[in-house]
């Protein structure tokens, strides 16, 4: 591994990636409240408030996985590239967890609402399932770095490790703010 | 560059093998040299140009006199719609970001590529595709035809069934991929790969444009991804944003449209100061004055647009202190547009000016400027643009800045680097001609527009009566119109001419003021053999240093001829850090993108099956983009 | 259709404050453009003597004009403007004015009722002159944009939300307005009329407007009206004191007393009646109402009837 004065290119890349994505949930999140306030009643047309308890767990799961993505980074520029696979691998395994989890949960509050009902519908999915997806391109990332750094670590791994966990603190950040929103009649 | 001594051509030769183009076709599918994905995407862009230009040409035909039936109703609003929509996210950003920006930001800052060649191809051929995406819409009788900021409700399903406004949101979701995989990529150029000692005070201000510009992108983009995503799942999944009686709101469009729109006009506009940046130094034979005003104001510039969107909202009755916060940083944002222009000014007043075509365009864009930015600040009262928003004044004020003031110096700046691309010179005296041929025709087509403005004239109307008395000044518009269109074809038909038949012109024709000028022209496919030292923000007129290029590569220094190699250096201060190993040709990009295009043709012909198996190969084919390892990383 | 005849005090602000701008614009636009034509004279020569070495001079040139002048100009400019003329514009207060006059923008004509009086009638406002109106306005379908630009700024019409503006006539006279936001195929001809008047003439023109629509009393206006409420058109339109009912077009209890059709696309004669009941579409391509092929007669006897609704 080299000593580097400058961050990579990737990084810088990655940086910006993210930086533009968290633009797109400040828009969801204020169109979310836009709306919100474009009315008297919210949820709007009888819709249940949304239950707290277990979105706020998962969301808990979600962000603690940062602490073994954190982990793996330290690990791999240690040069401990199996404790990194393996951190690695326990995030993952987490992760998707939580997806399933959450996907589930959504099944669930599609048999009281439809997204088509109103707007409160509307944006309620709209916003949990753009977060969901930025969670299942993560499980993409965490896939194919298992499957490189089980092939040994370069510069270019290091690099992509790197890039993952950022990406993933990114996602947590954006979790805690999405589920804040979901729940925000509840609160 | 001229070789006297063995070494040198030896080193010559082993960077010519390595960075070898392949030939033909092929060639040109999987390239990521910069300079031809700039070609690329300067022949794509022309290509819609035209195409926006015809569609121009058929509005001004149709209102050329009253109560006309060259085009009916629907296809006229057609034509408007597509007219604005290709001009400003087909033709003016990829012209400016992805020809110029690609062509000439790694020569201007002495890399030998962008920091990602291979997303770079990856932005083209996705524009490409999105492009042609949106016209097989336009040409299958499905052309977007609810205006280029497509309101709603009109743009709802109940008042546009058609696809027409798939197509138009769609496509543009499509290419703001493109755009901002390319922001992304120009930002890092710029930050990582400028050749060490380029510190941030000695770059080009070109670069600061495009840095700037690159950055209001990756902020404002998303808010146009939003308004479009929310519009599409309303349009085709039957959710509600927009409809009161679902609890939407039609202005929640408009909020999100021009939280984007507005700074879009300002990134439409900065690459244009910056090709002006980089033309008046040369042809005045002095440095810019105030240097660094001008590389702040550019950045504020693009800083400040954020927040003044809702100025195009006047008329929606908005709470006054909303309206009146957006007045004033309307207003705000003239002063760093001041500053820029009094540099112009003075820089072309202090200097030795050579009215050289290049200049001429130059010269002709500040004058433009400066009417089409004082009728902006007009709109900035807000009584008088709620007299005047939805009039031809507008169309008046926006085309005088975006024809006016963005394309001017992007013709120019044709001519101005026509041979240092070509190796060839254009012909001046046609030069000459052509630009006052189109500044003439300009100022003919759009001056009468603000009358016809102050006269009521509605814009976005088919036709109009006699009676109302617009009729000769509407003449005067679209004879206008096609005397800027001989303006543009004697541009086009004397750079084509020229490629051919213009004389050999050398390495710096004009005593250029900038690195591009140090290399051949055509640059090879390295731009440069040795990696050049920098000193100051006007690298070529700093004679020692280029001497000490000519030195370093007979005796085989900085010339990182071991393999596809580039410098990379550190963020601000440019100081050496390591030697990249650059990824070369490539087939993956037009796959990721013909990938892409499948999951959009099947959303918009709702697919959902198919659609999904696309979003799997397209998985696949962007895992396939990265099975090759690069040292770009 | 000019802002810049002006025949209220709103719009003679408006305008007063267009000439001062156009004046400070075009100095500030002569004066630069003078800086350049020295330059151009002084073309291939060196730079002017002096300033053209003195760098802190030039930065200074470039602070006093690019920001020192314009901060003078803009400041001005924005009190002017708005803070003070905008509370000109602004929607008025509902106690400053003499009565409420509601606008719906339909697709391509507008249908206009008089809070309270019960009156209702289409593409014609009828004002007092010299009387402070309030103009309540809201949108059927998609955003129109209602524009006298004479009287006064212009204001979107929104759906789901109710804007105001005032409406204010100096002098009788007819005022023609038109729609401004793009609102589809026709929105080329979504124009209207404001005809401000004395008083008396407007308070007879109300009283006429407010009775249901007039017998006919010929045979033939007798059989177009029948045509008229049995073939379709009843579906659409609304007259006053017959079954007709329908609110999809304009309202035609006293159609024959506007002077224009199909949102002053037309002039109000037999003829042109006649053209455009048998076939809009001609007229106005795109039109929410269809040519419903009666057959001659029948349209000859509707516009029999539709010419006696005074
Ligand atoms: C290249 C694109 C570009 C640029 C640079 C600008 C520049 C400006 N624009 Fe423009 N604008 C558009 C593109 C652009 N605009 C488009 C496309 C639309 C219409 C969209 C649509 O509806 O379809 C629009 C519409 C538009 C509106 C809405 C009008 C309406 O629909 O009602 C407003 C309102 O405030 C506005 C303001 C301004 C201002 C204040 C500037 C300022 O940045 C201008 C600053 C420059 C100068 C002022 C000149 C130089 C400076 C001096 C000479 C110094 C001295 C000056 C003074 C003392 C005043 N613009
Ligand atoms: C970059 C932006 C841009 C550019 C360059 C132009 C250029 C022109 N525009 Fe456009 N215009 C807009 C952006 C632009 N416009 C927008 C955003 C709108 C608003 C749309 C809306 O309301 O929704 C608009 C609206 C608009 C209207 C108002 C329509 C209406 O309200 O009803 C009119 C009317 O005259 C008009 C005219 C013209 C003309 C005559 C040109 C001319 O300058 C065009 C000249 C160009 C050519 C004639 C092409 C030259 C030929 C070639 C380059 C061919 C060579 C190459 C090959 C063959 C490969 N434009
Ligand atoms: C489907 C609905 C529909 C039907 C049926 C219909 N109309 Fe209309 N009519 C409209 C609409 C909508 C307009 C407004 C058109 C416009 O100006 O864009 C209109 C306008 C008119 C006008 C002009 C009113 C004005 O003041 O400008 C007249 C007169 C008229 N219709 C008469 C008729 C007659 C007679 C018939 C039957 C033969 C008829 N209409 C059937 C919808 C309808
Ligand atoms: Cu109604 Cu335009
Ligand atoms: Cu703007």
């Amino acid at each position: 591994m080299k000593e580097r004065r400058a961050e990579p290119s990737g990084w810088w890349g990655a940086v910006l990636l993210i930086a533009t994505e968290a633009t797109l949930f400040a828009c969801l999140i204020a169109t979310y409240f836009y709306l919100r306030f474009k009315t008297g009643e919210w949820p709007l047309g009888g819709i249940e408030k949304p239950s707290v308890t277990l979105p706020l767990v998962f969301t808990g799961m979600l962000v603690a996985t940062c602490v073994p993505m954190f982990l793996s980074v330290r690990a791999a520029k240690g040069g401990a590239i199996r404790a990194a696979w393996w951190l690695l691998f326990l995030a993952a395994a987490v992760q998707a967890t939580y997806l399933g989890l959450q996907v589930h949960l959504m099944i669930g509050d599609l048999h009281s609402f439809r997204p088509s009902a109103n707007a409160y519908g509307s944006i309620y999915y709209t916003l949990i399932t753009v977060h969901h997806a930025h969670v299942a391109v993560g499980l993409a990332i965490d896939a194919w770095l298992l499957w490189k750094l089980s092939r040994g670590i370069t510069n270019y791994r290091m690099t992509a490790l790197r890039v993952a966990a950022f990406y993933w603190y990114f996602v947590s950040a954006a979790a805690i703010a999405v589920v804040l929103t979901q729940l925000y009649p509840s609160l | 560059m001229t070789v006297s001594t063995p070494p040198a051509s030896v080193r010559l030769n082993r960077l010519e093998r390595i960075w070898k183009e392949s030939p033909g076709v092929l060639g040109w599918l999987t390239t990521v040299d910069h300079k031809r994905i700039g070609i690329l995407y300067f022949f794509t862009s022309l290509f819609f140009f035209g195409a926006g230009g015809v569609e121009a040409l058929a509005i001004r035909t149709q209102l050329i006199g009253p109560n006309q039936s060259t085009l009916d109703p629907a296809t006229f609003n057609e034509m408007m719609s597509s007219h604005g929509t290709t001009m400003i996210f087909f033709f003016v950003v990829p012209m400016s970001l992805g020809a110029f920006g690609n062509y000439l930001l790694p020569l201007m800052i002495g890399a030998r590529d962008m920091a990602f060649p291979r997303l770079n191809a990856l932005s083209y051929w996705i524009y490409l595709c999105a492009g042609v995406f949106l016209y097989v819409g336009v040409f299958s009788g499905n052309a977007p035809s609810a205006g280029w900021f497509d309101y709603v409700p009109l743009a709802s399903k109940a008042y546009s069934p058609g696809p027409g406004i798939d197509f138009y949101a769609l496509s543009l979701l499509f290419v703001s991929v493109s755009t901002t995989a390319g922001a992304i990529n120009a930002i890092v150029t710029i930050f990582k790969l400028r050749a060490p000692g380029m510190s941030l005070n000695r770059m080009p201000l070109f670069c600061f444009a495009f840095l700037a510009v690159s950055f209001a992108l990756i902020f404002a983009l998303p808010a146009l991804s939003t308004a479009l995503i929310l519009l599409e799942l309303e349009r085709l999944l039957g959710f509600h944003f927009f409809i009161p009686a679902a609890g939407g709101d039609p202005i929640l469009w408009q909020n999100l449209f021009w939280i984007f729109g507005h700074p879009e006009v300002y990134i439409i506009i900065l690459p244009a100061f910056g090709i002006a940046t980089s033309i008046i130094p040369t042809f005045v034979r002095r440095r810019m004055v105030a240097w660094p005003l001008v590389a702040l104001a550019e950045i504020l510039v693009a800083f400040l647009g954020f927040g003044v969107w809702a100025h195009h909202m006047f008329a929606v009755g908005l709470a006054s202190a909303t309206t009146i916060y957006f007045a004033a940083a309307s207003l705000i944002i003239v002063i760093p547009s001041g500053i820029q222009l009094f540099s112009w000014i003075t820089t072309i007043v202090t200097g030795t000016p050579r009215f050289k075509t290049p200049l001429l365009w130059i010269v002709g864009f500040i004058v433009l400027f400066i009417m089409g930015g004082l009728s902006g600040v007009m709109f900035a009262a807000i009584p008088f643009d709620q007299q005047t928003t939805d009039t031809y004044f507008v169309v008046a004020h926006f085309h005088y800045v975006i024809f006016g003031a963005a394309v001017f110096p992007l013709l120019g700046g044709m001519y101005y680097w026509f041979p240092k691309v070509t190796g060839r010179m254009y012909d001046e005296r046609w030069g000459k001609v052509s630009f006052w041929l189109t500044f003439i025709g300009t100022n003919i087509t759009f001056f009468p527009m603000h009358i016809l403005g102050l006269d009521g004239m509605p814009r976005r109307n088919y036709t109009y009566g006699p009676e109302m008395g617009w009729t000769g000044l509407n003449l005067i518009e679209t004879l206008g119109a096609y005397l800027l269109t001989l303006g543009l074809l004697s541009v086009f038909a004397n750079l084509a001419i020229s490629i051919f038949k213009g004389e050999r012109a050398g390495n710096d024709p004009f005593g250029g003021d900038t690195l591009e000028w140090s290399t051949t022209s055509p640059p090879p496919e390295y731009n440069y053999a040795v990696i050049p030292k920098v000193s100051s923000p006007y690298a070529m007129w700093d004679t020692e240093d280029r001497e000490e290029d000519a030195r370093n590569l007979e005796l085989g220094r900085k010339t990182l001829e071991g393999g596809h190699e580039t410098p990379a250096s550190t963020a601000v201060d440019a100081e050496w850090d390591e030697v990249l190993e650059m990824p070369s040709h490539s087939g993956w990009p037009p796959l990721v993108a013909l990938a892409m295009t499948g999951v959009f043709a099947m959303i918009i012909l709702e697919q959902w099956f198919a659609a999904a198996i696309f979003v799997v190969v397209l998985a696949l084919t962007v895992a396939g983009f990265h099975l090759k390892e690069p040292e770009e990383a | 259709m000019s802002p810049l005849n002006p025949h209220s005090p709103a719009a003679h602000h408006i305008a007063t404050l267009w000439w001062w701008m156009l004046v400070v614009a075009g100095i500030v636009f002569l004066g630069a453009v003078a800086m350049l034509v020295v330059g151009w004279v002084r073309r291939d020569r060196p730079g002017l003597p002096f300033l053209g070495e003195n760098e802190k001079l030039n930065t200074g040139l470039v602070v006093l004009f690019g920001m020192a002048i314009p901060i003078v100009i803009l400041v001005a400019l924005f009190i002017v403007s708005d803070l003070v003329l905008l509370n000109e514009t602004d929607a008025p207060q509902a106690s400053s004015t003499a009565m409420t006059v509601t606008v719906i923008g339909h697709q391509w004509f507008w249908e206009v009722r008089y809070e309270g009086k019960g009156a209702e009638t289409a593409n014609e406002i009828h004002i007092p002159v010299r009387t402070p109106v309030n103009l309540v306005v809201h949108s059927a379908d998609v955003i129109h944009s209602f524009w006298v630009p004479e009287l006064n700024r212009k204001i979107d019409t929104i759906p789901g939300q109710a804007n105001s503006i005032e409406l204010y006539a100096e002098q009788a006279g007819v005022y023609r307005g038109q729609c401004a936001e793009f609102c589809g195929l026709q929105h080329a001809h979504m124009a209207f009329r404001v005809y401000a008047e004395p008083m008396p003439k407007f308070e007879a023109w109300l009283a006429n407007i407010r009775k249901p629509a007039r017998e006919p009393t010929t045979p033939l206006a007798r059989q177009g009206q029948r045509a008229f409420m049995r073939d379709g058109c009843a579906a659409c339109h609304t007259i006053a004191g017959t079954e007709a009912k329908g609110t999809v077009g304009p309202n035609l209890t006293h159609v024959a007393s506007r002077e224009t059709l199909a949102a002053d696309t037309i002039p109000n004669t037999p003829e042109e009646l006649f053209r455009w009941v048998q076939n809009p579409q001609s007229i106005k391509p795109g039109a929410k109402m269809p040519g419903l092929g009666l057959g001659p007669e029948k349209f000859h006897a509707i516009v029999a009837y539709l010419t006696g609704l005074k």
